[in-house]
């Protein structure tokens, strides 16, 4: 679909007012901190939208929390230990403002959660999930989504795109739930005309133009590709890595979770599933404490590894979206930029 | 939802049947689906492994032991090596557990019709090559041209599955060398490391295939020892133990380079992990 269509900007407040009523909103909004956050809307006089900032949390907790029970377990039932399932609540949610970064890391944990194994958690909130993106016309400090092909603008994926146009914003359908809100509020909408795509074409330059540095992501990989590279690059990044796992958690495509049982009484239970980092010393450490993952050697081998060689291979694209956020949350200097700029250094 | 009674990640009550007490460390437990039409359907390939549930201690990998050719029933070997384990330990026939599974890439056991067969294990090792050495005797179909075993352990008193080694020792066309790290006044078969027994080996290595399981110490002087006497890579394989939480690919605890141990193994062979950078190789 190529539909392309004008939503003026004095609409747009009315138009979320609008997908509140029937759906759970979630969207950038500034909290009385001043940071910009993806949260749910709960009431849109009070609370102010942030197109403007990138939001400090990706899409990931919406659909893979940080904490969510996936059984329960009592001991003392009539046939002794059993399990059972969890009860999860429909919510079906719109998400707006979604970033073409935020978005690529969504279509790749479908293929994470997906594509073999079918996690039902995070099947059926993709299932319940619209969404409407963002294009990035000003690309922000840490930014380098041109490195990693996944922005500044975003051409598939999405159920709706905005592009900011000044007074106005240019609105495409991707795919049929879009076009249902389209039809379904159709009062708010205009047909877009050729001078608009114009115009969104001249952001997308402009927006290319603008990124304040230039990460070689194609390079790191080529070199990730012709072999392996100096250990000192390792043994570097693992022994100022400081094990925290903010890289982890703020990335929108860092998926690993590790399972546990959280007892309630001596005879019942929930088993739970929390966010986990492969760089964590304990991450790979088996009964008897044997550990294949020589810590000070290889400790953040794997992360970058993984997300610039490993799934290039498989996926054939790299599964960092260059959102920059484990730039900004990393305290030891050993973020996935610091890494690619040390590969290129290696010539 | 999820809208399936048995998804992804909810185990399968089992009951265990029996306890065999192989040693002072290891006990085999055999256990059976609580729901008999699912434990008359339950089947599985030798190499395989599930997702272990005992109350309050979350889950852990276990191989399996038995052979799917004798259905019915599952066996679990299984050592004392932290908390699920110790509390596995103390539970007895009549309890429950749960399960999950089978997961994991099996042996290749259509490639091993026909083949000598040489079983190198340590250990608790003997458990994932239990089943295959059952299904070899057990199904024609795979039946190899001869069987050799090669199984080392501490002591004389750590010998586990002594019940199935004194059956193998009856079957024709089988050859059992023991071997104990230290021996005692009851021993008086070999001592030392299990490559030590290697001398007494007529490896033909164009008929021959290798199955080794064990501590990843053992596992690294074996292969090495193999390919030394000639064995090529693709005729090596091992099983390697990691940390597993999901068992189906996406938790990513059992990462080895760009493999996951969970999905792409357990079972490897050496011309595999010699594109890796494995632990038991280095």
């Amino acid at each position: 679909m190529t539909s392309k269509y004008l939503l003026k900007k004095d609409h747009l407040k009315p138009f979320l007012r609008k997908l509140t009523k029937e759906h759970r909103l979630v969207a950038p909004l500034k909290n009385r901190h001043g940071d910009t956050i993806f949260e749910p809307v709960t009431d849109l006089d009070q609370e102010e939208i942030d197109l403007h900032n990138q939001p400090q949390n990706s899409l990931k907790s919406f659909f893979f929390p940080q904490t969510e029970t996936i059984c329960d377990y009592r001991t003392d039932t009539p046939d002794g230990y059993r399990f059972s399932e969890t009860e999860l609540q429909r919510q079906p949610t719109i998400f707006f403002g979604v970033r073409p970064c935020d978005l690529s890391a969504l279509l790749y944990m479908d293929v994470i959660f997906l594509r073999d194994a079918k996690d039902p958690f995070y099947q059926r909130r993709r299932e319940e999930s619209v969404l409407i993106g963002l294009n990035c016309n000003q690309p922000f400090t840490n930014c380098f989504c041109n490195g990693t092909k996944s922005g500044p603008h975003q051409e598939f994926g999405f159920d709706l795109q905005f592009t900011d146009l000044g007074d106005r914003f240019l609105v495409e359908v991707g795919r049929a739930r879009g076009e249902e809100l389209l039809n379904r509020w159709p009062q708010f909408f205009t047909s877009a005309e050729a001078k608009d795509s114009q115009a969104q074409y001249q952001a997308l330059l402009e927006a290319r133009g603008a990124f304040p540095r230039q990460i070689h992501v194609d390079q790191a990989i080529k070199r990730l590709r012709q072999g392996e590279i100096d250990p000192k690059i390792w043994q570097f990044l693992s022994q100022r890595c400081q094990d925290c796992g903010g890289c982890a958690y703020v990335c929108p495509t860092c998926t690993c979770f590790t399972i546990t049982d959280q007892p309630e009484s001596t005879t019942a239970g929930h088993r739970v599933r929390s966010w986990d980092a492969c760089t964590f010393s304990g991450f790979t450490r088996m009964a008897g404490d044997h550990n294949p993952v020589r810590r000070e050697e290889a400790a953040i081998r794997q992360r970058f590894l993984h997300k610039l060689l490993y799934d290039v291979a498989k996926h054939g694209r790299p599964s960092c979206v260059g959102c920059g956020r484990c730039v900004g949350i990393c305290f030891g200097g050993t973020d996935i930029v610091r890494f690619i700029n040390l590969v290129g250094q290696e010539l | 939802m999820p809208s399936s009674s048995n998804h992804l990640y909810l185990p399968k009550a089992a009951r265990i049947v029996e306890v065999i007490v192989e040693n002072s460390q290891i006990k085999t437990f055999v256990l059976a689906l609580a729901d008999p039409e699912e434990n008359q359907a339950f089947t599985y390939a030798p190499g395989q492994f599930l997702m272990l549930s005992v109350p309050h201690c979350g889950e852990a990998p276990i191989s399996i032991a038995s052979s799917p050719a004798e259905p019915g029933t599952i066996h679990l070997a299984i050592r004392r090596a932290g908390k699920l384990t110790e509390a596995m330990h103390q539970l007895e026939p009549g309890a429950m557990v749960g399960i999950r599974g089978p997961y994991g890439r099996p042996f290749p056991m259509p490639q091993l019709a026909g083949r000598q067969l040489l079983f190198v294990a340590g250990g608790i090792g003997l458990a994932p090559l239990r089943s295959v050495i059952k299904t070899c005797l057990l199904a024609p179909e795979n039946r190899p041209a001869g069987i050799t075993l090669l199984y080392g352990s501490r002591s004389p008193a750590d010998l586990a599955f002594s019940r199935d080694l004194e059956a193998w020792q009856e079957q024709a066309n089988f050859t059992c060398h023991l071997t104990v790290d230290q021996g005692g006044p009851e021993w008086n078969g070999p001592v030392g490391l299990v490559t030590g027994l290697f001398d007494r080996l007529t490896l033909e290595p164009a008929q021959s295939t290798a199955l080794i399981c064990g501590p990843s110490l053992m596992i690294r002087a074996v292969l090495g020892e193999l390919s030394r006497m000639g064995l090529p890579p693709e005729q090596i394989i091992t099983t390697l133990e990691r940390h597993m939480k999901c068992g189906v690919g996406i938790c990513r605890h059992c990462h080895l380079d760009s493999k996951l141990v969970c999905k792409d193994g357990p079972v490897f062979t050496l011309a595999e992990l010699q594109k890796l950078s494995v632990m038991e190789l280095n």
